[in-house]
């Protein structure tokens, strides 16, 4: 008989997992291993296996009712470290920044600053925003993707931090193209606390300056 | 005769002179490393031990390489990140001997020199740099022009997290080697806050939290302070690896260096040698008498900068205690 659940071939091998697609059901997907990390000990692996998929799971579920594009969960295993979830045929943000034009760049971080913002009005943060766990699909769609790191918060500070990651990715990875990156991000992370009737980003915002101030060697606004 | 740099570093307990010639061979190297007695660094303690034996350390250095300071043809010097006092005595020696010997003079930035000399010692091109000391914790690879960091501390840098509750448990400085010890002695792991944050770390909740281990009155009851160490390595080098590891993946670079102080850490090195080889990258710890503070990196690093562009005007060798290492073009390597 054949089985209704089969994993066909390692497509990605990622920091901390890999990915197979395969058949779920009748339906193409993606199954997410996290795999045992030979270099720490069972104890602290397991912990850190077994609570992000947990974690990332539970996560996708929830905030996909905001309306932010993520990956459908099917299944979760806990003690597997195994999520099946939808394939999200797409390209890495990372890998298309360089070559895509001003025009639809902007357009396309200022959806990624849409979604963030709708994560953090809902009291989640995401925790790994890079341009890696960004996908564009064909039909010009944005998936926020790689929900491992995530937390629930509702403060100032956790959601500064968010955005000061996803800067800093813009700034080590894509010096040429940070400002357009960023500031369409931003605009893009304002319009959508706006149109909630909500002024927190100001503050958010404004807070990043103070993460970064309390990194090694730096000053308020010195950092660029 | 060979072109020869004088290199002095000058930023934080370490006073060091290095003879190196523009093709990178090292001739003459020596150290003074100030030792509290109690507490941490006191800068104005450091400034004056540099300033009392920063001639016999240049002496030194120049004897091993058995030449005279007029054999010299470029001067090298720390000139950013790191305790302002004690990175203008090195400033201050590099700019009299420049102008006496009328040689040109460079500044370097340490946390640069420390990835140069990897590059240059370790045979290797492109890393990806984890360069973990007792004031830098920095994950950095060369992207745009620039050598970008990808992951750092948010607050403490892990070397001096280590040596900071090595003090509170009694160890005597420096306290990296001697919690390595205790900690190979110990199977046991009690559970501790692990936070990163994207790529970057905060060892901030760690320390308290091991502090308090050691307060608690189950301390040499239910474990002792070989398990607190134990704990503490295991969670902090687990950290580092896992965010070394996603930088790996990002920036997809087949090389991964391990520098600055901590790099001698025996348990780190495995732990970082264990996910290289996972990505098929090759891995090199800097060698240690390089890895740590020294005199030798300054020089070969202001060469790399004096071919590429010439010596700096005096009024551009004003010390920046502040100054990050991705925020300096990089001349002398080409984009990739």
């Amino acid at each position: 008989m054949k089985s209704n659940i089969v994993q066909e071939k390692l497509i990605h091998k990622g920091a901390e997992a890999n990915l197979f697609c395969g058949v779920w059901f009748g339906k193409n997907v993606i199954f997410k291993h996290r795999i045992p990390k030979v270099y720490r000990i069972e104890e602290l692996d397991r912990n850190i296996r077994f609570a992000r998929t947990l974690n990332e799971g539970k996560a996708l579920i929830k905030v996909k009712k905001y309306g932010i594009n993520v990956p459908t969960v099917y299944e979760i295993d806990r003690n597997k470290a195994l999520i099946v979830m939808k394939n999200i045929k797409g390209e890495k943000l990372r890998d298309i920044i360089g070559t895509t034009n001003k025009i639809k760049l902007k357009e396309y971080l200022k959806k990624v600053g849409q979604f963030v913002a709708l994560l953090h009005i809902n009291g989640h943060i995401h925790g790994d925003i890079t341009t890696s766990n960004i996908l564009l699909t064909p039909q010009e769609e944005i998936f926020l993707i790689d929900f491992g790191l995530h937390e629930y918060s509702d403060k100032i500070e956790d959601k500064a931090v968010d955005l000061h990651l996803f800067k800093r990715v813009l700034l080590s990875s894509h010096g040429q193209n940070y400002k357009v990156c960023y500031n369409s991000f931003l605009e893009g992370y304002r319009i959508e606390y706006e149109n909630n009737n909500l002024t927190d980003y100001k503050e958010i915002i404004k807070n990043i300056d103070v993460i970064e101030s309390r990194g090694r060697y730096v000053k308020p606004g010195e950092r660029l | 005769m060979k072109k020869l740099c004088l290199g002095i570093e000058s930023t934080a307990h370490t006073f060091s002179a290095g003879i190196v010639d523009f093709e990178g061979n090292i001739y003459g190297l020596a150290n003074d490393i100030f030792i509290p007695e109690k507490g941490g660094l006191h800068p104005a303690l450091v400034r004056e031990q540099h300033l009392n034996n920063f001639r016999s350390v240049i002496t030194e250095a120049l004897t091993k390489a058995n030449i005279s300071i007029n054999n010299i043809s470029l001067i090298a010097f720390s000139q950013s990140p790191g305790l302002g006092p004690v990175l203008k005595i090195g400033a201050l020696v590099a700019r009299i001997l420049s102008q006496l010997l009328d040689i040109p003079i460079v500044g370097v930035n340490h946390c640069i020199a420390h990835v140069e000399i990897g590059r240059l010692k370790c045979n290797i091109k492109d890393p990806l740099t984890l360069y973990v000391s007792g004031g830098n914790t920095i994950v950095s690879a060369f992207e745009s022009g620039r050598y970008q960091i990808f992951g750092e501390t948010l607050d403490l840098a892990i070397g001096n997290m280590i040596d900071s509750f090595a003090r509170d448990a009694g160890l005597s400085h420096p306290g990296g080697p001697k919690i390595e010890k205790l900690a190979s002695e110990s199977k046991k792991y009690l559970p501790l806050p692990y936070v990163v944050k994207g790529m970057d770390l905060s060892f901030s909740g760690l320390y308290t939290a091991v502090k308090r281990l050691i307060e608690s009155n189950e301390y040499n009851l239910s474990y002792n302070l070989n398990d607190v160490a134990n704990s503490l390595q295991e969670t902090a080098f687990a950290m580092l690896t896992e965010v070394t590891e996603r930088a790996l993946a990002h920036t997809g670079k087949d090389e991964v260096l391990l520098t600055g102080g901590v790099a001698a850490n025996q348990r780190l090195q495995e732990m970082i040698s264990s996910i290289s080889e996972e990505h098929n990258s090759k891995f090199e710890v800097v060698p240690l008498k390089l890895a740590g503070d020294n005199g030798a990196m300054i020089g070969w690093t202001g060469i790399l900068r004096y071919k590429a562009e010439g010596g700096h005007s005096i009024e551009d060798t004003i010390i920046k205690p502040k100054e990050r290492m991705d925020q300096i073009n990089i001349p002398w390597r080409s984009e990739n």
